[in-house]
């Protein structure tokens, strides 16, 4: 394997792993904010890590600069979606999840 | 951190001292900052996927829908009120009405010159495929945008508001 096919599949392999912790961080974390946090910043970098290595593929072409302005769209969108997700439901008076039996008072 | 829960806390007290008065809307920095950098860009992309159409995937729907997402980010940045003030109801309804008045003309135009319903090549212009399909997906853009805003607006109405559209 040449340098560059080992950088795209680190990256690629990479950018699988964080989004199915994304993906386990939606499913198992108790409420909205923890949710919102999993989310946002483990599925933005796996994403950000898959179209690099899809940038990376195309190499010297077009599509190399469509796919690093996808990148970089996402990289501005994705947290502040989650951002307007989370300040919405702060708005809203939700209540972030505490653990019942010991209240921790930092 | 600290700034958060500063900010946080007071607006809580607010909400639970005056009871259920509805507090205006507070603009986020962030939020109008992004939408401020990213809308022109979105714009562009629905246009370039309204224009798409003609030679590959895309067209005046999908294309409709993402320029009417710009009217939407305008409306979740900035408030629904200075953005229903901003894009008049009855502008929307007029776009509306031209954007089908425009394919009407096109479809029925091509039949004057003397073909069938958007029978482009009739009339007698260079590339005249390309041109009246590129025009009639623009003008399903613009039905499709102008429909999405006014749903957009309709549903931001809520239940109780009874204005139009």
């Amino acid at each position: 394997m040449t340098p560059r096919e080992i950088a795209i599949a680190a990256l690629a392999v990479g950018g699988v792993f964080f989004a199915v912790v994304a993906a386990v961080g939606v499913i198992r974390l108790p409420d909205l904010y923890t949710r919102s946090h999993s989310a946002s910043k483990s599925d933005t970098l796996g994403a950000g890590m898959a179209l690099a290595a899809v940038a990376l593929t195309f190499g010297a072409d077009i599509s190399t600069v469509k796919t690093v302005l996808l990148l970089l769209f996402m990289f501005i969108t994705n947290p502040t979606a989650a951002h307007a997700i989370t300040r919405a439901a702060a708005e809203e008076g939700i209540e972030p999840w505490t653990r019942d039996d010991e209240e921790v008072d930092e | 951190m600290s700034d958060a829960s500063a900010n946080g806390a007071p607006s809580n007290d607010e909400t639970e001292s005056d009871e259920r008065t509805v507090r205006p809307y507070v603009e986020s920095p962030i939020i109008m900052a992004t939408v401020r950098v990213v809308a022109p860009f979105v714009f562009t992309f629905g246009l370039f996927i309204m224009f798409h159409g003609a030679d590959s995937s895309g067209g005046g729907f999908q294309g409709g829908v993402i320029v009417g997402t710009v009217i939407l980010m305008l409306g979740i940045a900035f408030g629904i009120e200075p953005t229903r003030e901003w894009v008049d109801p009855r502008t929307l309804v007029s776009l509306v009405g031209v954007g089908v008045l425009v394919f009407l003309v096109i479809g029925f135009g091509t039949v004057v010159a003397g073909g069938g319903f958007l029978d482009y090549d009739a009339v007698d212009i260079y590339h005249a495929n390309k041109y009246g399909i590129e025009l009639v997906e623009l003008a399903i853009g613009v039905i499709v945008s102008g429909i999405i805003t006014g749903l957009f607006f309709a549903i931001a109405a809520g239940a109780s508001g009874g204005e139009s559209a």
